[in-house]
C-alpha cells in the first residue's frame, strides 16, 4: 500500500461474547425451549399456523442493529469493526422509528471515520425497513473534527453524492462484503 | 489352429493385441510359444521399420497376455537375447522394453540375465533421445529388475551405481519422477552408496524444493504433495547425505517462502533423525535460527506447525533419551524462550510457549529441563505480575505446557510415563495453587480449566484429594458463573474428569447440580431462575451420558417429576389468583408443565445419546423409568382433577417418545413381555404390569372402551409409542393380528376425539403394518378394501370420517411402500384415481391430494423397516400418473394434481428431479403459486437444491436461465407478506434464501432488468415481524445489491 496508514498497529480486542442474546424472549418463547416449540409446530397443533396472523411480532432492537454492523470490515485492516471496538452494542439506540449509532474511531485523527460512517449508513440503508430514520454520529470526544464528520454523515445530499462516486462505492462494497458473517468468525 | 494365418491377419489389420483364442491355445498347450515366434519370423526380421515394429509389438503383447508358466527357460533365454539385440534399434525400443519387463519377472529369468539386460540397456539406450513414455518403460524395467534380482545388481558394485545415476540424470517428468524416487530410495537403503553419495545427492536434491504445479484437468492425478512426499522419503534414505544436505537446507532458509518453506521445514523434520546426532550437532545452532524465524514471525499457521515439527525432530535427534544431558543447544533455546516470556502479553510469548511444549514432546531429558526452568519462573510471574493483566497469558502458558505434558504421557504411541519421569512432581503444589487461584479469578477461568483438565488426565500425577479439590472449584464456577463462554468449557472438563474419576463427579458435582434444581417451576416472570435451571439441565445432559452417572440422573429426575406432580395438585389454583395477570400471560400450571417438559427432554436426550453410543446399561433402566412415567401419566388421566399436570398433551407426547426409545433397545423377550402387559392394560383395563404404583391409578378400565373420557383416550399415545418401539420378531399377545389392526382402525376413524389422538393412532397403525406385514399379508388387501369402500367412498358419511379413513389408508400405503410391497402400488393408484373427481367431491378431493404428503414423510427415527430405493420406486410410479392426470384435467381440476405433486416432492432427493427436469421444472414453478404454504415450502426446497447443483450440467443451467424471471416473481410473492394470503415464517424465509442464490447462479444479463425492482420488493421483507425472516431478507437484499457489480 502506497499511502501511510493512519493507525498501523491498532489494538485488537477479543470478540464480544457470542451472538446468543440476553434478549428476554416474549410470549410462548419465554417459557418453552426452542425444541418444544418446534415439536409443537411439527405436530401441527399450534394455533396460529396457516394464516400467519398468529405470529408474534419481534421488534427490531439495538442488538439486531449491532448484528447488522459488527462484521463490516475496517477499510484499513482486514479486521471487523467489532474487533476494533469501532461499534459497540452499548452505543446503539433504537426507539420507535429512529436508530442512533455512535461510532468510536481507533485514534482521534482517523481520516477513515467518514468512510466507516458511510459504510455503516449504506448497510443500514439496505438492511433496515425504509420507515426508520438513521443517525450516525462520532462518539463525543473521540475525534478531533467530530462536528464536521457528523455533519457530513447525516447530510442526505452529501451521502447521495458520495455514493455516486464509483470508486468510493467500490470501497464501501468491499467493507460490506463481510457484513453477512454477523459475528461468527 | 492356423497360427501363421492368425498372425498374418492381426499384423495386416494392425490389431496388435493377440486374439483371445490364441492366448487360450498357448495357455492350454495346444499351441507352443515357439510356433507364434516362428509365424512372426518374417515380420520380426523385416527391414521395413514399420513392419518390424508391428511384429515386435505383437510378440511383446502376446508375452504379456499368456500364462507366464508357458514360457520355459529355453524360450526365456532366446527371447531375452532377441530383445537385447533390438535395444539399439530406435523404433523397436518400446516393445523390446515391454517384452523384457515381462521376462524379468519370470522364475526362469536368472541373475546373469538380469545383469546382462541391465548392462544392455545402459549401454545401448540414450535416454535423452526418447520421449517420456519410453523413458518410463526403461524405469519400469529397472524397477522390475531391482525387485526380482536385487542381489545380482548389488554384486555389480560401483559399476551399477555409476551407470544408474547417469541414466536417470536430468529426468523432469513428474510421472517418471514418482517412479524414480521410489527406485532411488530402494537403492539408497539397500546398496552400498557411501562412496557414490555425491552422485545420488545430485540426482535427488537437485529437485528440492519441488515447485511443480499440476496442469488443470491433469489425467495422471499427480499432485505436488505426492512428489514432495516421495522426494522427502528419498532425502531421508541415507545418513551419508547429511554432509551435503544440511548446508543446502541452511542455504534454503534464506530464500524460500510459502509452500516451499513449509516443504523445507517438513523435510528437515523427516531427515534429521536419519542423518544422526553427530552430523546434526555441528549445524544445530544454525538450523535452530532458521526454524525459529518461522515459528516466531510466520503469519502462516501451517508453516509454523511445520517449523515446530522440525524443531521437535531436531531436539529428538540431539537428546533422544533421558540420559542425554540437556546441555548446549537445548539450554540456549530454553533460555531464549524464557526471556521472551518476560513479556507474556506479546504475540511472541505464545510462540515461545509452543517452542517449550515442542521441546517437552521431543525429549525426556530436555523436556524435563525445560519444565524445571520455565515453571518456577512462570509461578513467580503469576504470583507477582508486573502488570495485573499479565496473569491471564501467564496462566495460559502454564496450561499449554501441562497440555503438552499430558499429550505425551497419555499418547498410546509414546513410551514415556509420568510415573517414571516424574517431571511434574517437584511442581505439584505450585501447579495446584495457580490453577485453583485461576478458577477463582475472573478472566483466568478459561486457561485454568484447560490446565485442570490436562492434569487430571496425566496418570499418576494427582491424588484423589487434588482432583476433588479442583472439581469443587469447577463446580463453583459452573453454578455461579453466568458467562456463556465458560460453561461449555467447564462441562467439557467435568465430562473428561468423569471418565477418570466418575465417583468424584457423582459425589460432588451431581448433588450440587440437583440441589440447584428447583422443586417446582419458577413463575413465568422469573426469567433468571428459568435460565438457571435450563443451564443446569443442559449441563446434566452432557455429563450424565456416562454409565456411572446415568443412574443418579434417572433417580433424581423421576423423583423431581413425582414432586412436581404432587405439589402442583395440592397447591391447585390458589396461587394463580395471587399472581398479577397483567404481568404474565401464563399461570403456574403452564410453568410447571414447561419445567416438567424440560426435565423429560433432558432424560430423552441423554437416552438418545446413549442409544447412539450403544451403551449396554440402558436396558437395566427400563423398569426404573417407564413404569414410573406411566404411573404419572395414567394417574393424571384417570384422576378427578381435570387440571392434573400430566394430563397435558405435550407431556404425554414427550413421555411417549421416551417410551418408544426405551422399548426399542429392549431384547425381543423383554419386548414381548412388555407388549403383553401393555395389551392387558389397554384392552382389558388391567394396569398391574405397566405402572409402578397401582394405588395412584384411579378407576381401572380400558382407555379404548366406548365412552371413555377424552383424557383417558389420550393414553393412546403411549400405546402407539410401545408399538413403534417393537421389533418385528417380538411375540404378539393375541392370536389374530387382523382383528387387532381392525379394532385400531375402527378406533381411529370412529372413536378418536380429535386430530391429536388420530395422529398417534395412525402412527400405531403404520408401525404395526410395517413390522407385521409378514403375518398380516393375506388380510391387508381385505382391510384396505373395506376401509376404502365403507369409509372413504361413501359420500353420505361425515366428511371428517372420510378424511380419517383416507388417512388410515395412506398410512398403510406408506408402511407398505417402505417394504416395496406391490399392494402399496395398487392401493395408491386408487387415491390417484379419485383426484379426477374434484368437481364432484370438492371438499374431499383436495384433502386427498394433500394426503400425498404422508407418503413423503420419510421413515422418521429409523424404527420402521425400509428397503433400499423404496422412495424412488414410489416416485417413479406416482409421478407419471400425476402428470398424465394433470394434462387431462381442465380448469381448477388441475389444481389437485399440482397439490399432490407438491406434497409428494420431499419424498425424493432433488437429484432425481434433475434427470427429468423439463417435465418437473414447470410443475415446480406452478406449485410456487399454490395457496398452502407447506406445499410452497416443498417446491421451494426442491428448487433451491436444483439451483445449487445447476452449475454441474449444461441442460439444467439452460433450463433455469429460461425460467429465471418467472421464478424470481413467484419467489418474491412467497417472500412478501400480503393481506389475505396464507403464509408462514418458514415459507418466507426459505423463499428469501432461495432468492439469494440467484445472483450467484444466474448470469446477470438474464435478470438485469429486474434488479432494481427485486431490491425494492425486498425492502418490504425487511419489515417482517419475524427476526429470522428479516435476517434472510437482509442478506438476500445485500446479494442483489452486489449482483452485476464487477468484483
Amino acid at each position: 500500500m502506497s499511502r501511510q496508514l493512519d493507525n498501523d498497529n491498532p489494538t485488537i480486542f477479543a470478540p464480544t461474547t457470542s451472538t446468543t442474546s440476553k434478549r428476554i424472549q416474549k410470549g410462548k418463547a419465554s417459557l418453552w425451549s426452542q425444541e418444544a416449540l418446534s415439536d409443537e409446530e411439527e405436530l401441527g397443533y399450534s394455533s396460529g399456523g396457516g394464516s400467519g396472523s398468529g405470529e408474534e411480532r419481534e421488534d427490531i432492537d439495538a442488538e439486531e442493529v449491532y448484528d447488522l454492523l459488527r462484521s463490516i470490515t475496517d477499510p484499513e485492516h482486514p479486521v471487523s469493526l467489532e474487533a476494533l471496538r469501532v461499534v459497540n452494542p452499548d452505543d446503539i439506540h433504537v426507539a420507535g422509528n429512529r436508530v442512533l449509532v455512535y461510532l468510536t474511531p481507533t485514534i482521534p485523527h482517523c481520516s477513515m471515520s467518514t468512510l466507516i460512517g458511510l459504510s455503516l449508513r449504506v448497510r443500514l440503508l439496505r438492511a433496515l425497513p425504509p420507515r426508520y430514520r438513521v443517525d450516525i454520529r462520532i462518539k463525543s470526544g473521540t475525534h478531533q473534527s467530530e462536528h464536521a464528520v457528523n455533519k457530513q454523515l447525516n447530510d442526505k445530499e452529501r451521502v447521495q453524492a458520495a455514493l455516486e462516486n464509483k470508486h468510493l462505492l467500490n470501497v464501501v462494497e468491499g467493507c460490506l462484503s463481510t457484513a453477512d458473517k454477523r459475528g461468527s468468525a | 489352429m492356423d497360427v501363421p494365418r492368425i498372425v498374418r491377419t492381426q499384423i495386416s489389420t494392425s490389431e496388435l493385441n493377440p486374439p483371445q483364442e490364441l492366448v487360450e491355445a498357448v495357455n492350454n498347450g495346444t499351441v507352443g510359444l515357439l510356433e507364434v515366434v516362428k509365424a512372426l519370423g518374417e515380420y520380426l526380421t523385416s527391414t521395413e521399420d514399420e513392419v518390424r515394429l508391428k511384429g515386435l509389438t505383437f510378440l511383446s503383447n502376446t508375452l504379456k497376455a499368456v500364462n507366464p508358466t508357458k514360457i520355459n527357460r529355453q524360450a526365456t533365454q532366446t527371447l531375452t537375447n532377441f530383445y537385447l539385440s533390438k535395444l539399439d534399434d530406435f523404433d523397436s525400443l518400446p516393445p523390446a522394453l515391454g517384452g523384457l519387463t515381462v521376462l524379468s519377472k519370470l522364475s526362469t529369468f536368472d541373475d546373469d540375465a538380469a545383469v546382462e539386460v541391465y548392462k544392455g540397456v545402459v549401454e545401448n539406450v540414450n535416454m535423452k533421445a526418447y520421449v517420456q513414455a519410453t523413458r518410463h518403460l526403461v524405469y519400469v524395467l529397472f524397477d522390475s529388475l531391482l525387485a526380482t534380482h536385487r542381489n545380482a545388481l548389488k554384486a555389480m558394485g560401483a559399476s551399477f551405481i555409476n551407470s544408474y545415476t547417469k541414466m536417470v540424470d536430468g529426468e523432469k517428468d513428474p510421472r517418471n519422477l514418482m517412479l524414480l524416487f521410489s527406485i532411488d530410495r530402494v537403492i539408497l537403503l539397500e546398496f552400498d552408496v557411501k562412496d557414490h553419495i555425491e552422485d545420488f545427492f545430485d540426482i535427488t536434491f537437485c529437485y528440492f524444493p519441488i515447485t511443480f504445479r499440476p496442469p488443470p484437468n491433469d489425467p495422471y492425478g499427480i499432485t505436488a504433495d505426492d512428489l514432495k512426499l516421495a522426494l522427502r522419503k528419498c532425502m531421508a534414505s541415507s545418513p551419508y547425505f547429511a554432509r551435503m544436505a544440511l548446508p543446502l537446507f541452511l542455504e534454503k532458509f534464506a530464500t524460500l517462502t510459502g509452500p516451499s518453506m513449509k516443504d523445507l521445514q517438513l523435510s528437515i523434520a523427516t531427515c534429521l533423525p536419519v542423518y544422526g546426532a553427530d552430523a546434526v550437532r555441528e549445524r544445530g545452532a544454525e538450523l535452530w535460527e532458521g526454524i525459529k524465524t518461522e515459528i516466531l514471525y510466520s503469519s502462516d499457521t501451517s508453516i509454523e506447525a511445520a517449523a515446530l515439527s522440525a524443531l521437535e525432530s531436531l531436539i529428538r535427534t540431539l537428546y533422544p533419551t533421558e540420559s542425554d544431558a540437556p546441555s548446549g543447544l537445548a539450554q540456549d533455546i530454553i533460555k531464549e524462550c524464557l526471556e521472551i516470556l518476560n513479556e507474556p502479553d506479546k504475540t511472541q510469548a505464545v510462540a515461545a510457549t509452543k517452542i517449550l511444549a515442542a521441546i517437552f514432546r521431543a525429549s525426556p531429558s530436555a523436556g524435563k529441563f525445560a519444565l524445571s526452568q520455565a515453571l518456577p519462573q512462570l509461578f513467580r510471574q503469576f504470583n507477582s505480575p508486573s502488570v495485573p493483566s499479565h496473569r491471564s497469558p501467564i496462566l495460559s502458558t502454564i496450561s499449554s505446557l501441562l497440555v503438552a505434558v499430558q499429550s505425551v504421557y497419555t499418547s498410546p504411541t509414546s513410551q514415556r510415563k509420568q510415573e517414571e519421569e516424574k517431571s511434574l512432581d517437584p511442581y505439584h503444589t505450585g501447579i495446584l495453587d495457580v490453577l485453583r487461584e485461576g478458577l477463582r479469578t475472573e478472566g483466568l477461568k478459561s486457561p485454568a480449566i484447560k490446565g485442570c483438565t490436562a492434569c487430571v488426565q496425566i496418570p499418576g500425577f494427582w491424588e484423589r484429594d487434588d482432583v476433588e479439590n479442583v472439581v469443587r472449584g469447577l463446580d463453583d464456577v459452573l453454578v455461579n458463573d453466568e458467562d456463556p463462554e465458560i460453561r461449555p468449557e467447564i462441562i467439557k472438563s467435568l465430562t473428561t474428569i468423569s471418565v477418570h474419576h466418575p465417583t468424584i463427579i457423582e459425589s460432588l458435582t451431581l448433588p450440587l447440580l440437583f440441589h440447584n434444581l428447583p422443586d417446582s417451576a419458577p413463575p413465568a416472570s422469573d426469567h433468571l431462575h428459568r435460565e438457571k435451571y435450563r443451564s443446569i439441565l443442559s449441563s446434566l445432559n452432557e455429563l450424565c451420558v456416562a454409565p456411572a452417572l446415568f443412574q443418579t440422573l434417572v433417580i433424581r429426575i423421576t423423583t423431581k417429576l413425582d414432586l412436581i406432580s404432587t405439589s402442583s395438585s395440592s397447591t391447585s389454583n390458589e396461587l394463580d389468583e395471587t399472581m398479577d395477570e397483567a404481568e404474565s400471560e401464563f399461570d403456574l400450571r403452564e410453568c410447571n408443565i414447561a419445567y416438567s417438559w424440560d426435565l423429560l427432554n433432558t432424560l430423552q436426550r441423554v437416552v438418545d445419546k446413549k442409544i447412539k453410543e450403544k451403551h449396554q446399561d440402558l436396558i437395566r433402566y427400563f423398569d426404573q423409568i417407564v413404569p414410573r412415567l406411566f404411573t404419572l401419566i395414567v394417574g393424571a388421566s384417570t384422576s378427578r382433577d381435570d387440571k392434573a399436570l400430566f394430563r397435558d398433551r405435550r407431556l404425554i407426547g414427550i413421555v411417549a417418545r421416551l417410551v418408544e426409545s426405551l422399548v426399542w433397545v429392549l431384547n425381543t423377550e423383554k419386548q414381548s413381555q412388555w407388549f403383553s402387559a401393555i395389551y392387558q392394560a389397554f384392552e382389558k383395563g388391567d394396569w398391574t404390569g405397566v405402572v409402578h404404583n397401582k394405588s395412584q391409578i384411579g378407576l381401572g378400565g380400558s382407555p379404548l372402551r366406548n365412552g371413555a373420557p377424552s383424557a383417558e383416550q389420550d393414553l393412546m399415545a403411549l400405546y402407539a409409542a410401545t408399538i413403534q418401539g417393537l421389533k418385528g420378531d417380538a411375540a404378539l399377545p393375541f392370536s389374530s393380528p387382523e382383528t387387532f389392526l381392525g379394532s385400531k382402525i375402527h378406533w381411529t376413524i370412529n372413536v378418536a376425539r380429535d386430530g391429536w389422538q388420530v395422529k398417534w393412532s395412525l402412527d400405531l397403525i403404520c408401525a404395526f403394518v410395517n413390522k407385521r406385514e409378514n403375518v398380516l399379508k393375506e388380510s391387508l388387501e381385505t382391510i384396505l378394501d373395506s376401509v376404502w369402500s365403507v369409509d372413504i367412498q361413501d359420500t353420505s358419511k361425515d366428511l371428517e370420517i372420510r378424511r380419517r379413513g383416507l388417512s388410515v389408508y395412506s398410512y398403510i400405503i406408506k408402511a407398505l411402500s417402505f417394504l416395496r410391497s406391490p399392494l402399496s402400488y395398487t392401493a395408491v393408484e386408487r387415491v390417484i384415481d379419485i383426484l379426477s373427481l374434484s368437481n364432484l367431491d370438492p371438499e374431499f378431493v383436495p384433502f386427498a391430494a394433500a394426503g400425498f404428503g404422508i407418503l413423503a414423510q420419510g421413515k422418521g427415527n429409523g424404527h420402521l423397516t425400509a428397503k433400499l430405493l423404496y422412495a424412488q420406486k414410489m416416485w417413479n410410479l406416482v409421478l407419471p400418473k400425476l402428470i398424465e392426470g394433470d394434462k387431462e384435467a381442465t380448469g381448477t381440476g388441475r389444481l389437485v394434481y399440482l397439490v399432490a405433486f407438491a406434497s409428494l416432492l420431499p419424498l425424493v432427493p432433488a437429484s432425481l428431479c434433475l434427470a427429468d427436469l423439463n417435465t418437473i421444472l414447470p410443475l415446480i414453478l406452478r406449485s410456487l403459486s399454490l395457496p398452502d404454504p407447506h406445499q410452497r415450502v416443498n417446491a421451494i426446497t426442491t428448487l433451491t437444491s436444483i439451483l445449487e447443483t445447476a452449475s454441474d450440467s449444461k441442460e439444467v443451467d439452460k433450463a433455469i436461465h429460461t425460467h429465471a424471471e418467472v421464478m424470481v416473481d413467484a419467489l418474491l410473492k412467497s417472500a412478501v407478506r400480503q393481506e389475505g394470503v396464507p403464509t408462514s415464517g418458514k415459507v418466507r424465509s426459505i423463499a428469501l434464501s432461495c432468492l439469494s442464490l440467484f445472483p450467484d447462479m444466474i448470469r446477470f444479463e438474464t435478470l438485469h432488468k429486474h434488479k432494481s425492482r427485486v431490491i425494492k420488493e425486498l425492502g418490504r421483507t425487511l419489515d417482517d415481524p419475524l427476526r429470522t425472516v428479516r435476517k434472510e431478507a437482509v442478506e438476500c437484499r445485500a446479494k442483489w445489491y452486489r449482483y452485476g457489480n464487477a468484483t
